[in-house]
């Protein structure tokens, strides 16, 4: 860096690169890092990325097409999903008070703070690996982040459904050692799983796999049903 | 199913603000619209952080909008091999809609950035709204890579103490 500036000043204008995308992926993840454990750095970022959205208010709103939300709930929540909400017609009163803008960010505010808190399994804050499973005919899709800290891993199901009467199983498959089970996914589509100590060393650069079995998992310790969908682990 | 029905609510009221950023951004309705599903998968993930981030709630959507617009154009860019032309074209007239949400913070932002050069202003607004990286910032105003940094790096440092004023 040819200029000098004062520490606080270079941490400003850090913040405000790495808001703007402008920083080198090893300077972003440096700072990342950084701002893991430094407060008032997060706060420097959050003022920039505050004022920078302002730069979004000229963008006039699009309707996106009728068969997003579909497709977008269909991956989230399976593709039986009949969704049609007209949730937001309650809004209307909101809206003849407030004025459009207001009653958008204010029920914006609302879902987010009260609805949509999760109460179920959480997505890891700052997960070491994550993986995608994907079955070839992408009929089913899982996506799994492991929680170092905790030595847990989340894995939630985005698209299929176990065969009827079947369970999924979710296995470590380590170089080319015989699959090690995680254990067997519970019918909901989100779930938090305890990876045993002897295993969490080995999820570096390994795959994970689900297979098809009989209700309760392998009756043997090894995959007995097709394997379904593979994914490799990567570093964040 | 609580969670499902804020979650459709939240898409009903801000779907339309997300997906005209990923328009702007893109400027191909099909990507845009792919990258808008990504966008409110991260949003139902994300949900849990969002009370620790300390950001208001649009400005949240809105950037993990922006940067996944970002993200996918930047893609496209290195898969097209770099020679995407960069879009130096003004934003088209905002209309009557984004008129009147660009309030009082929008004139304050837009008041700071009309203190800088101009040429700064636009790299900002480039980086933003673009995804202009500092080597497509070098090679549009035509100056060294560094140069274009230290510019830019002070113009920000102007920017945020206007901002704090």
């Amino acid at each position: 860096m040819s200029d000098e500036l004062p520490e606080r000043d270079a941490d400003k204008a850090l913040a405000g690169e790495y808001a703007l995308g402008l920083l080198s992926p090893d300077e972003a993840l440096a700072f990342e890092a950084r701002l893991a454990s430094d407060p008032d750095l997060r706060a420097l970022y959050a003022d920039w990325v505050e004022d920078l959205a302002r730069l979004a208010d000229r963008i006039d709103p699009v309707a996106p097409p009728p068969q997003a939300f579909g497709a977008i709930a269909a991956r989230l929540f399976g593709q039986q999903q009949q969704t049609r909400r007209g949730a937001g017609k309650g809004m209307g009163w909101l809206t003849a008070l407030f004025g459009g803008l207001a009653a958008t960010a204010l029920v914006v505010g609302l879902i987010i703070g009260v609805g949509l808190m999760p109460r179920g399994p959480e997505y890891p804050k700052d997960p070491a690996y994550v993986a995608e499973l994907v079955a070839e005919d992408r009929s089913l899709i899982l996506f799994a982040a492991y929680d170092a800290g905790n030595g847990t891993l989340f894995v939630e199901r985005e698209r299929g459904d176990p065969a009827q009467g079947r369970d999924l199983e979710l296995w470590l498959v380590a170089g080319s050692d015989a699959p090690v089970s995680l254990g067997v996914l519970p019918q909901d589509r989100a779930t938090v799983i305890d990876v045993p100590d002897a295993l969490r060393s080995r999820l570096d650069g390994a795959a994970l796999a689900v297979s098809d079995e009989p209700p309760g998992g392998s009756p043997t310790g090894a995959p007995t049903g097709a394997v379904l969908a593979v994914g490799q682990i990567t570093n964040t | 199913m609580g969670d499902r029905r804020a979650f459709a609510s939240l898409y009903d009221a801000t779907s339309a603000k997300l997906f005209g950023i990923c328009l702007r951004v893109l400027k191909d309705r099909t990507e845009a619209e792919d990258v808008l599903q990504d966008i409110y998968i991260k949003i139902w993930r994300n949900a849990g952080q969002y009370r620790v981030n300390g950001l208001s709630p649009m400005t949240w959507l809105i950037t993990i909008a922006r940067n996944a617009a970002i993200d996918r154009l930047r893609r496209r860019r290195a898969l097209s091999g770099g020679g995407d032309e960069i879009d130096a074209q003004a934003d088209p007239a905002p209309g009557p809609e984004a008129l009147a949400m660009a309030a009082s913070d929008s004139a304050r932002l837009n008041g700071c950035l009309a203190e800088l050069e101009e040429t700064h202003a636009q790299a900002v607004r480039g980086a933003y709204l673009d995804g202009d990286t500092y080597a497509d910032l070098a090679a549009r105003f035509d100056v060294p890579l560094n140069t274009m940094r230290t510019w830019l790096r002070r113009s920000l440092l102007k920017l945020r103490e206007c901002l704090a004023r």
